[in-house]
Order: C-alpha cells, then sequence, then structure tokens
C-alpha cells in the first residue's frame, strides 16, 4: 500500500462523517422537536404552513403575529399547496400548524361525516383526524365553500339551488381547483347528495384568477369560489343555494401537530379566534387581492389595532 | 400592465432573500450534478456497453417534465428544500454528463497514448491529462447546466420553494404584475451574472489556452 | 415503489382513461396540438432568422447567445406575465413554448450555414449566382441536416415543457401532472411524466430514423 492509496483511503474515510453532516444541514426543516407522551411545546419554535390562496395566507400571517408576541418563535411558509398536500406535511413534520376550515376538514378525513353543527364537528373531527393531529378551538370567523353562477345562467336555467343543477345534468361545465373533482365537498359529493353530473370539470383554482375569468367569460357555468371573496358580490353572481347541507359550517380551525401544541399556543390562538370575525377577514383579503398589500403587514396591522400583541 | 416601482423599493429586503435561495438551490444543485456526473462520465467514457446505457438513460430523464419530478419526490423528501435540490440535480446531472463524456471523448487518442507510454498511471492520466484537455467542453456544460438551473428553480414554486418563482405565483394569486416582472428579471440578470462569471473561471483555469495567443 | 408502477399499470390500461375529455387520447391529442403548432410558429420565425445571420454573417454574436438567454427564461415567470397582460387565453402558453424553441431552432440553423464550406459558396458565386440564389440553391441544401436536427430538438424541448399549457388551466399531458399535485394522487403525475417522456422519446427517435433516412446519401 503505497502513500498515494493511503491518502485516498484517509480521505475517503473522512469524507463520509462530512457529507453526512451536510446533508443534515440541507433538509432544513427535519425537525422532529419533542415527541410528546401527553402534550406538545412549542419551545422549539412552530413553522406555519398555507394554502395556496390569499386569504390562507393572511390566516396564517395572523397566528404568526400573535403566536410571536406571545413569545413563541415563528416561522411562516406561504403558498404550499392544497389540504392534500399539507396534511402529509404535517404529520411529516415539514410544517407544525395550518389554518383549516371546520366542515372542509372534517369531510376530507370522514367523507361522510354527518355532524352539521360547529360543536358536533369539532367532537368529529377530534375522533377523526389521524394521531398526532388535533384541532384547536375553532374561531368566529367563517369561510365557506359556494357554488356561483352568473346572474344570466341563474336566469336562463332558473336556477337558485343546487337541486336545480339536476335538470341541467350533461349541460354545464364547472370549474373549480383540482382537487375539488375528488373532494366530498366538492364535484363527488355534488353527484352524492343532489345527484348533479357536469357536462366537464375544468380544473382552475381556489377561487382565483382563473375560475373567476372563465366565470366571467363563460368558459365554465358554475365556479366553485368562497364565501369571502367579495367579487362574488361585486360580479353580480348568484351563490346556489344548499338546502341538502352539503356544504358544512366553516368556521376557521387551526390544525396543528401534537407535538406543538401546548398553553401558550392555545391561548393565543383563542384569543384570535375570538376576536376575528368574517366581515374583517373578508376586508383583509381585499387589502391584499385588490388593493396588493402583502399579507404579513395587513395581518401585523390587524393584530396591533386589535389589541392582540400587546 | 405597470410596474409599481414603490413595491420594489419597498421589498428590497424580501427580493434580497428570495435571491439568495434561489442562487443556494441552482448552485447546489449544479454543485451536486458536477460531484456525481464526474465519477459517472469516467465509466461512461471508458465502459462501453454502459455508455450507451447511461446517456439514453439521461436523454429520457430529461424529458420528464421538472414539476413531475419535485411532486414524485415528496414522498421522499418531504416539502423541503432537499427536494428542490435533487429535482434540480437531474437535470444539471443530465446536461454535465453529456458535456463531460463528450470533453472526454474529445480528447486525442495519441496524447493519451503518449501519457501512457511515458510510464503515467491511468488514474494519473486522467487527472492530469484527460480532464484539463476535456475542460473546455465540461466548462460549457456547467455553464448551461448553470443556466438552466437558474432558471429551473422557479417551477419549486409549485410545492412551495421556488425561490424568485415565488414571485410568480403571488403575482397570479393576486392579479397583481410587478412581482412576476421583478422576478423574470431578476431570474434572467442572475443567469447573466452567473454565466460571465463561469466563462472568468474557465478563462483562469485553462493558461495554456492564453498562452497561444 | 412497486405499488407505484404496479397502479401507473393500472392507471394507464384502464379502458375509461381513454375516453372523454378527460382522457389519455384527448390529453395526448392536445399536447400533440400544442407541441407542433409551437414549433411551427417558432421554425417560421428561427429559421429566417438563422439563414439570414448565417448567410450574412451578420448578427452571429445574437445567434450564439440566443441559445443561452432562452435557456436562462423562466417559463412559469413568462407564462403568468403574459396571462396577466393579456388574459386567459392559450396565447400565454404559446409565448412561452415558442421562446423555448426559437433559440435552438436560430442556433443549429446558424451551426448549419457556418459548415458549409466556403469554396462551395464561392464556387456558386463564381458561376454567377446571386446572393439569394446561393442561399437557396447552395447553402440551405447544405446546412439542412443540421437545420433538421435544430427542428427536432425544438420540437422534444417543446414536447417536454408543454406541460405548462396546465397551469393556466389548459389541457395537454400536463393537466395529469398538475391535477396529481393538487390531488396529491402520484399515480396520476407519474402517469403523465411516462406519458410525456415517452411521446419525446418517440418522436426523437422517429425523426432522427427520419433524418437518417433522408440524408443516407451524403458522406458528411
Amino acid at each position: 500500500m503505497n502513500r498515494r492509496t493511503l491518502l485516498g483511503g484517509l480521505f475517503a474515510a473522512a469524507s463520509v462523517p462530512a457529507l453526512a453532516a451536510c446533508s443534515g444541514g440541507i433538509t432544513s426543516l427535519d425537525g422532529q422537536g419533542s415527541a410528546g407522551s401527553g402534550g406538545g411545546s412549542s419551545k422549539g419554535g412552530i413553522t406555519i404552513g398555507t394554502a395556496n390562496f390569499t386569504e390562507n395566507q393572511v390566516l396564517g400571517y395572523l397566528y404568526a403575529a400573535v403566536l410571536e408576541a406571545a413569545g413563541v418563535k415563528v416561522g411562516v411558509r406561504p403558498n404550499l399547496g392544497t389540504r392534500e398536500i399539507l396534511i402529509p406535511a404535517l404529520k411529516g413534520g415539514d410544517i407544525d400548524l395550518l389554518p383549516e376550515y371546520q366542515g372542509a376538514l372534517l369531510h376530507y378525513v370522514a367523507p361522510k361525516a354527518t355532524a352539521t353543527e360547529e360543536g358536533e364537528m369539532q367532537n368529529a373531527l377530534t375522533v377523526a383526524l389521524p394521531s398526532g393531529l388535533q384541532v384547536l378551538p375553532y374561531g368566529m370567523a367563517e369561510d365557506s365553500d359556494a357554488f356561483v353562477v352568473t346572474r344570466e345562467t341563474a336566469e336562463k336555467y332558473g336556477l337558485t339551488s343546487l337541486a336545480d343543477l339536476k335538470k341541467q345534468n350533461g349541460k354545464l361545465v364547472i370549474g373549480a381547483a383540482p382537487e375539488v373533482k375528488k373532494r366530498e365537498v366538492g364535484a363527488v359529493g355534488l353527484k352524492d347528495v343532489y345527484g348533479v353530473e357536469f357536462k366537464e370539470f375544468k380544473s382552475l383554482d381556489s377561487s382565483g384568477p382563473l375560475v373567476k375569468g372563465a366565470l366571467k367569460k363563460g368558459d365554465v357555468d358554475v365556479a366553485n369560489l368562497f364565501t369571502t371573496d367579495t367579487d362574488i358580490q361585486a360580479n353580480d353572481w348568484v351563490v346556489l343555494s344548499d338546502p341538502k347541507n352539503l356544504i358544512p359550517g366553516q368556521h376557521v380551525v387551526p390544525l396543528i401537530a401534537d407535538r406543538k401544541a401546548d398553553s401558550t399556543v392555545r391561548k393565543a390562538l383563542a384569543e384570535l379566534g375570538n376576536t376575528l370575525t368574517t366581515e374583517q377577514l373578508t376586508e383583509l383579503n381585499r387589502l391584499v387581492d385588490k388593493d396588493k398589500k402583502d399579507p404579513e403587514d395587513v395581518a401585523n396591522a390587524y393584530a396591533e389595532e386589535h389589541g392582540l400583541v400587546k | 400592465m405597470t410596474v409599481d416601482w414603490s413595491w420594489i423599493g419597498d421589498h428590497t429586503d424580501d427580493l434580497t432573500t428570495l435571491t439568495i435561495s434561489h442562487l443556494q438551490a441552482a448552485l447546489g444543485a449544479v454543485f451536486l450534478g458536477v460531484l456525481i456526473s464526474l465519477p459517472l462520465a469516467v465509466i461512461a467514457h471508458r465502459i462501453r456497453p454502459l455508455r450507451g446505457f447511461l446517456l439514453g438513460l439521461s436523454n429520457v430523464l430529461f424529458t420528464i417534465p421538472s414539476i413531475a419530478i419535485f411532486v414524485l419526490l415528496l414522498p421522499v423528501s418531504g416539502l423541503t428544500r432537499t427536494t428542490t435540490v435533487i429535482g434540480l440535480t437531474v437535470y444539471t446531472l443530465v446536461v454535465l454528463l453529456r458535456n463531460t463524456v463528450e470533453g472526454l471523448d474529445s480528447v486525442p487518442v495519441k496524447v493519451k497514448e503518449a501519457s501512457k507510454a511515458m510510464g503515467t498511471r491511468p488514474l494519473r492520466t486522467l487527472l492530469t491529462v484527460e480532464f484539463p484537455l476535456a475542460l473546455p467542453v465540461i466548462m460549457a456544460g456547467v455553464r448551461i447546466a448553470t443556466v438552466m438551473s437558474i432558471s429551473l428553480v422557479s417551477v419549486a414554486t409549485y410545492i412551495g420553494d421556488g425561490g424568485l418563482g415565488q414571485l410568480f405565483t403571488d403575482g397570479f394569486q393576486r392579479n397583481f404584475p410587478t412581482p412576476v416582472i421583478v422576478g423574470v428579471v431578476l431570474t434572467l440578470l442572475l443567469a447573466v451574472v452567473a454565466d460571465a462569471l463561469l466563462v472568468g473561471l474557465q478563462y483562469v483555469l485553462t493558461p495554456w489556452r492564453r498562452r497561444r495567443a | 415503489m412497486y405499488e407505484l408502477f404496479k397502479n401507473l399499470g393500472a392507471w394507464l390500461v384502464a379502458g375509461e382513461q381513454w375516453s372523454g375529455s378527460d382522457g389519455i387520447a384527448h390529453r395526448l391529442a392536445e399536447h400533440l396540438q400544442y407541441s407542433l403548432l409551437a414549433t411551427l410558429i417558432a421554425a417560421a420565425i428561427g429559421l429566417p432568422i438563422g439563414l439570414l445571420i448565417g448567410h450574412t454573417g451578420k448578427g452571429a454574436f445574437l445567434a450564439i447567445n440566443l441559445a443561452s438567454f432562452g435557456r436562462a427564461l423562466p417559463t412559469v415567470g413568462l407564462v403568468v406575465l403574459v396571462f396577466l397582460a393579456g388574459g386567459l387565453s392559450m396565447l400565454p402558453v404559446y409565448v412561452a413554448l415558442v421562446a423555448l424553441a426559437v433559440p435552438a431552432i436560430v442556433t443549429n440553423t446558424y451551426a448549419g450555414m457556418t459548415a458549409v464550406d466556403p469554396d462551395v459558396k464561392d464556387a456558386a458565386r463564381g458561376q454567377g449566382m446571386r446572393g439569394h440564389q446561393v442561399l437557396l440553391q447552395v447553402e440551405l441544401p447544405l446546412a439542412l441536416p443540421l437545420i433538421m436536427t435544430g427542428l427536432r430538438l425544438a420540437l422534444i424541448q417543446v414536447v417536454a415543457t408543454a406541460t405548462i399549457a396546465a397551469y393556466v388551466s389548459f389541457g395537454g399531458l400536463g393537466r395529469y401532472v398538475f391535477d396529481g399535485l393538487a390531488q396529491r394522487d402520484l399515480v396520476q403525475v407519474l402517469g403523465g411524466a411516462v406519458l410525456v417522456a415517452v411521446v419525446a422519446v418517440a418522436l426523437d427517435l422517429a425523426l432522427s430514423g427520419l433524418q437518417r433516412f433522408l440524408f443516407r446519401h451524403r458522406t458528411a
């Protein structure tokens, strides 16, 4: 064994731990934190993830503002994707906390759930959520899914409720975010509960420019929007009523990993939940979407104004 | 469509953070690509049957849409920077492999034979004769891979990363052109600067080409 | 892993997968339509530019660096920008795809033109041929192999990138990737990716074969 081979061997041996250390650094958010048997801890900091639409980001930054004021170290990762992506990320530890919507979340984890009242839904969620995740008390503000048509379409087909859609089976095109195609509070539920079948499902976005643009242009007849979207009123669009209660109440509810849920977090988020109203949330969304303010700035301003960040 | 200049002024901090993050991802992918492609290229260059397989495989990989690779990596490494870098590395690897093999191919056989005749062992020949001579073509590959990588980082915005790409989804969601324009301009600038620096690097690394002039 | 591929097989083979507006046949047709049209438009723009630069020798800087620029342009950003400027239509998609394809066509056309032996061009001029005659009757035919390579490379790149149509609600194979992401349906994502790769590779092989056949008598 000559000098060269020896040096080569030493180099190889040295590089193994070096590379291992490197790769540990690249996976930045692998913090498993304190594995809690009973009660988590927010000491190691909390990462808030948000979904890919404006309101969720506003909520995420609101959570961040109140948690920071309560002394918790917070990081926000905005625009991560759909619930389908976020929940596995929550379970896996890439994020710790996520603003969710009661009914929608319930129907996602338990598609055939029958609870309709808020208290019932909260209990049902506690049971249905996978282990490791829990919901904190729900807040006052609410944002529901809405199936919307233009005034012209409503008049043309005589549409006032979701049940009316069945009469036009096979004729109408629905536009919604891609995940809605497979959801109970979505195309699947519309078929199961109201017997509605559409001519086509167009994958667009969550109450964003694509779906609203398509509705305006007439590329879709029915659009899945959110009730806090001020464009509904502004365009005189008609929200189809829901006599069979397919769309559950959707109060904002924090979804958190057990490992991070402690009393500081609970208290701060509960205070926020009891302060933020639907009207206020709608206004915050408008500031971001129409006035082009940053969700973070808008959230911080709100928190200060309402005494949540003493 | 107008640019809101005040928005740019208000967001210089964010823009800086995003640019740095963007660069880290792109350069990380190029670095990893170089690390993996060098030995792989030597293998492909020396071992005839593997060559066709490796180059063919990399051509196929190149046709897979980048967003698909990022998504398919989600179960493996989650919503993390790792996913982005691994995804990008697939593409830099393809480009670097192609160019490095081509570079090694371009070394005249006679030069290798002369080196062998002088008694130089194969590894040393590789390191001191073949690679230096292959360097221009390899560096061309590094330039292509770097520029391409800088452009591809933005696709990762669909999995919550994306560096400057986040400006695109933001502008899209709110119907706000300014961040999008800024994002495109900064990405192009990054690419131009990176490319120029690499040209400079190549110049420094190949003094014998300079001496000829 | 094995599960994933087994499900992929089932997904690809299922009968109803191939019919209807979200069926593979329809998405495939859309994808090919976007790709072919975009490449055609890019050729209409890129070929004249490449030929002109190659013939006159002026603007070589552009031909060489256009490829770099095209590579650096972030497709997502371009699509979003054109969408915000022009509204919901296929325009953003075509602009981005054409912007991607033109550099490859220009660069390869230029390379083809510069590879033409200057002596041959001289001889042609010596025979009394005018500029445009030299271009069309001498340079172009000789540059054809590389020009075709450029068109082929451009088409493959466009096919691989036409998934972006799905970013702004349109169809094509990208729809499977994008919807699969939203629904976290990895089989669908893999299906879309595999289909794109297969189409791209198939086109590449077919066109290479065609090239080899067309130029089988050439020695160079």
